[in-house]
């Protein structure tokens, strides 16, 4: 009795991996990606208005099509747009659509489509809050955001492969933020058929249409053959939202892709993973700091903050605590970014000019009393705010109390900061990652007095003088890094920030994928038809 | 026994009233801005109103509850806050059917090998397979399911290495990705029924009748499989409602491990993302499951011991 029952379990985990394997298709990874977006069970929407994470505006980016987009080395190319000229005020951009630009149904993709999706986007009943953010300069948009206006004025079908768009003031990074998913085109004759249902099975205007969406699970894209650069390779994007899993599916080869999203493969993993021809590891145009509550002592005081930053040993922080796995950083611009080959000189580890700045801000340990840093729970944050603590109470004598958050209150407590600065944060561990590579997405829009991210209330009227320049100023590359430079300078001397370092992002790419670059903005698809998986 | 079961009908509506209530005010109460999750921790305080207003957020409690409920009676759980315009009833029928057929599938394995195990080891109580088997099933018992995920996906690896056959470590959609969730899910209570079910024969053959079916000359087949099973399958069912429940809730580690799309998973990610109207409705719908789990268990427990129901 014993041998049998013994057989009988043999023979059923026999079965079992023979039904397995049966059931695997060999050829089933034959043309398609698999690329794995972790963080997310589900895609929160199709229609790019929207998306508002970086995994919905990855799936975005491969369904539709905008006027624009980034080349692999972020440089604005032209895409359902062939082409542009700008006016010489630079109010006034005009694009001339693709001949036979179509959507994955075959119907035309006219100017009239453009301005649709750029309204849509902007419409309060809409939904979705990247329209209002990124599309703002176009003229009249604030009227369609709040409602007051159901016709965007600055955007005007001239004619079927004709747009023109007026905006508020030129500027340079204007091509930019229409490289962003808000700016993507949508069929204006489905989504006005079927106002809500359409999202589901989009008509797309991009490299990609959906083939099928397994809610909760994966969505499958199959090449547009309708866009001008049409794909051979059918991508499929599973949603785990767990990165260990994401991770252990890769090592058995059930994915291409792992780790692209924000928080990459998981740190336990860096070193056995670094080893592979799989891995690749870029420096994010991101930056963690510290930002101060600018407002109430004692960081009101720039000779507090300035004691603060230099009692902060950087190099350690990155090489030794975080074992190297981050770029130490001394200013603003992540690396990258245009303007961050211009110097900057920060503020590097010196603990005596510590203890000068408090002195010269005539306050002691003593008189400051305790000081709260308060940080979102996630990832290597605790040991990171738990170094900082001990730096500031080592080299200042300083005493740093840690107030732990989960992530979601720790942002409706910096959007307290933001409304009631006397009654908000004095001190939190935070990152800025970028919308787009232009610097004023880190100069202005975090520092300019008043503006929606500077959280900390951080002032200064020659900074404002400098951004408010740069941000209109058009043609002259060289003279608006320039101004950009000069603010960061100053906002880096004053400590608008505490700049601490640059994440890295570690991921694994499948060495047969050809035709995906990584870069501090992720992964790019330069050319849809040059992407392949070889053997 | 009607009038017990009758008693339990009339009382679940308050439950599940007072559980809507409680799960409602602790979301609400929970510090966290379902706006702001949405909007990714942006300040552009136009939009934060607009949203907020859309959903309800801006009134006062006591009309989002009561909408809420009024809702809920209409059979209308409201809109996902996260998958704007996204049908919460859509998204969780999804999640129920998932997790159901997993959960019946890791109950039916863990039934079809723990009570022959029981009733192997138990026929022969201190016997050497008894110690052997027992002692393998209370390591299932108590080996926490995220260890027992981390030790199959590292055999299933060393397989993969080899070039072996090896098995999705997470995922849904194929029948391959059921293997491994439904053998971690299935070994907890696997093993407590096995032990429960050596227990129960242990107990049974001690009884008189037993001796007097051995007395009466039966075969000792005869008498196990007539006279000491069917007695002993009492204790074991009633666990089984409890267990689903167990099973239940295990999935919630199991299912978001193996990113299983289940209601356990949609809960889980519901609360990281502040999606009230997900939580709520999840919550209501794995209490009304226990619930309505232990009212059949009675039920069954009922119809099968004559004694339960003359004093029902």
């Amino acid at each position: 009795m014993k041998t049998k029952h013994t057989l009988h379990l043999t023979l059923l985990s026999v079965l079992l991996l023979l039904l397995s394997m049966a059931l695997t298709p060999v050829g089933a990874q034959e043309a398609t990606l698999r690329w794995s977006l972790e963080g997310i069970n589900d895609l929160v929407s199709l229609d790019p208005a929207k998306a508002s994470d970086s995994q919905g505006f990855t799936a975005i980016g491969l369904l539709y099509g905008g006027l624009v987009r980034l080349d692999g080395d972020l440089r604005v190319i032209p895409d359902v747009a062939e082409s542009w000229t700008t006016s010489e005020d630079g109010l006034s951009y005009t694009f001339t659509l693709r001949e036979g630009a179509a959507f994955s149904d075959g119907s035309p993709i006219t100017a009239a489509d453009v301005v649709w999706s750029l309204t849509h986007a902007l419409d309060p009943n809409t939904g979705g809050w990247t329209g209002p953010f990124y599309l703002s300069n176009i003229a009249g948009a604030s009227a369609v955001a709040d409602g007051s206006a159901s016709d965007l004025s600055g955007a005007v079908a001239v004619d079927e492969r004709t747009v023109q768009l007026t905006i508020n003031q030129p500027s340079a990074y204007f091509l930019s933020q229409l490289t962003f998913g808000s700016a993507k085109i949508i069929s204006k004759a489905q989504a006005e058929a079927d106002p809500t249902g359409w999202e589901l099975a989009p008509l797309t205007s991009g490299a990609y249409q959906v083939q099928e969406w397994n809610r909760g699970q994966n969505i499958v894209l199959a090449p547009n053959t309708y866009y001008w650069q049409a794909p051979s390779v059918s991508i499929a994007l599973s949603f785990n939202p767990d990165s260990e899993t994401a991770y252990q599916l890769y090592r058995t080869g059930e994915l291409d892709i792992v780790g692209s999203q924000q928080n990459g493969i998981p740190p336990a993993h860096v070193a056995e993973a670094s080893a592979l021809p799989d891995f690749q590891s870029t420096s994010l145009f991101a930056v963690r700091y510290v930002g101060f509550n600018n407002t109430i002592p004692p960081f009101n005081d720039v000779n507090v903050r300035r004691a603060f930053a230099l009692a902060v040993d950087k190099a350690t922080l990155a090489n030794d605590v975080l074992q190297g796995t981050v770029v130490a950083s001394d200013r603003i611009l992540p690396l990258g970014i245009p303007a961050s080959e211009l110097p900057v000189e920060g503020l590097s580890y010196d603990p005596e000019a510590a203890r000068a700045a408090l002195a010269e801000a005539g306050v002691t340990p003593e008189s400051i009393g305790p000081v709260t840093l308060t940080y979102g729970v996630e990832g290597d944050n605790e040991r990171i705010v738990t170094v900082l603590q001990s730096f500031w109470q080592e080299n200042l004598g300083i005493t740093v109390t840690l107030e732990p958050l989960e992530l979601t209150t720790f942002s409706a407590r910096l959007n307290e900061t933001f409304e009631n600065p006397e009654a908000g944060l004095q001190a939190y561990y935070s990152i800025w990652g970028a919308d787009y590579p232009d610097p004023q997405n880190f100069i202005s829009q975090q520092l300019r007095t008043g503006v929606g991210n500077n959280n900390g209330h951080y002032s200064n009227a020659e900074f404002d003088a400098l951004v408010d320049q740069a941000d209109v100023l058009v043609g002259d590359v060289e003279n608006r890094l320039g101004l950009y430079n000069q603010a960061e300078q100053i906002a880096v001397s004053e400590v608008g920030w505490l700049p601490l370092y640059n994440p890295r992002l570690n991921i694994l790419v499948n060495p047969n994928v050809q035709g995906i670059v990584f870069n501090g903005q992720g992964l790019i698809i330069p050319d849809f038809s040059a992407l392949a998986i070889g053997s | 026994m009607l009038k017990l079961i009758a008693k339990r009908l009339v009382s679940l509506p308050f439950v599940v009233i007072s559980i809507t209530f409680i799960t409602f005010i602790v979301g609400y109460m929970a510090p966290g801005d379902p706006i702001l999750a949405m909007l990714g921790g942006r300040t552009d305080p136009a939009a934060y109103e607009r949203l907020k207003h859309s959903y309800g957020l801006d009134q006062p409690w006591q009309d989002q509850y009561l909408d809420y409920l009024s809702g809920l009676l209409r059979g209308d759980l409201g809109l996902s806050f996260r998958f704007q315009g996204r049908p919460v009833a859509d998204i969780i029928a999804s999640g129920i059917s998932v997790s159901t057929a997993l959960g019946i599938a890791a109950l039916a394995g863990s039934l079809v090998i723990g009570i022959p195990v029981g009733l192997w080891a138990g026929v022969h109580p201190n016997s050497k397979r008894d110690r052997v088997s027992m002692i393998l099933m209370l390591m299932l018992y108590s080996i926490p399911s995220f260890v027992l995920i981390g030790l199959l996906r590292w055999i299933n690896y060393q397989f993969y290495l080899r070039g072996l056959p090896s098995l999705p470590v997470a995922g849904w959609g194929r029948p391959e990705h059921w293997i491994m969730p439904v053998i971690v899910l299935a070994s907890a209570s696997m093993g407590y029924i096995a032990r429960l079910t050596r227990v129960s024969m242990l107990e049974v053959q001690k009884q008189d009748y037993i001796r007097t079916a051995h007395a009466k000359g039966l075969y000792n087949r005869r008498v196990l499989w007539t006279h000491a099973l069917r007695n002993a399958a009492l204790p074991i069912l009633t666990v089984i409602g409890p267990s689903i429940a167990f099973v239940v809730t295990g999935a919630f580690v199991v299912e978001n491990l193996f990113s299983i799309p289940g209601i356990g998973f949609l809960s889980v990610q519901a609360i990281q993302q502040r999606d009230y109207p997900v939580i709520q409705s999840t919550t209501v719908i794995l209490a009304l499951s226990v619930l309505v789990m232990n009212l059949i268990t009675d039920m069954l427990y009922m119809a099968v011991d004559p004694r339960v129901r003359v004093e029902g």
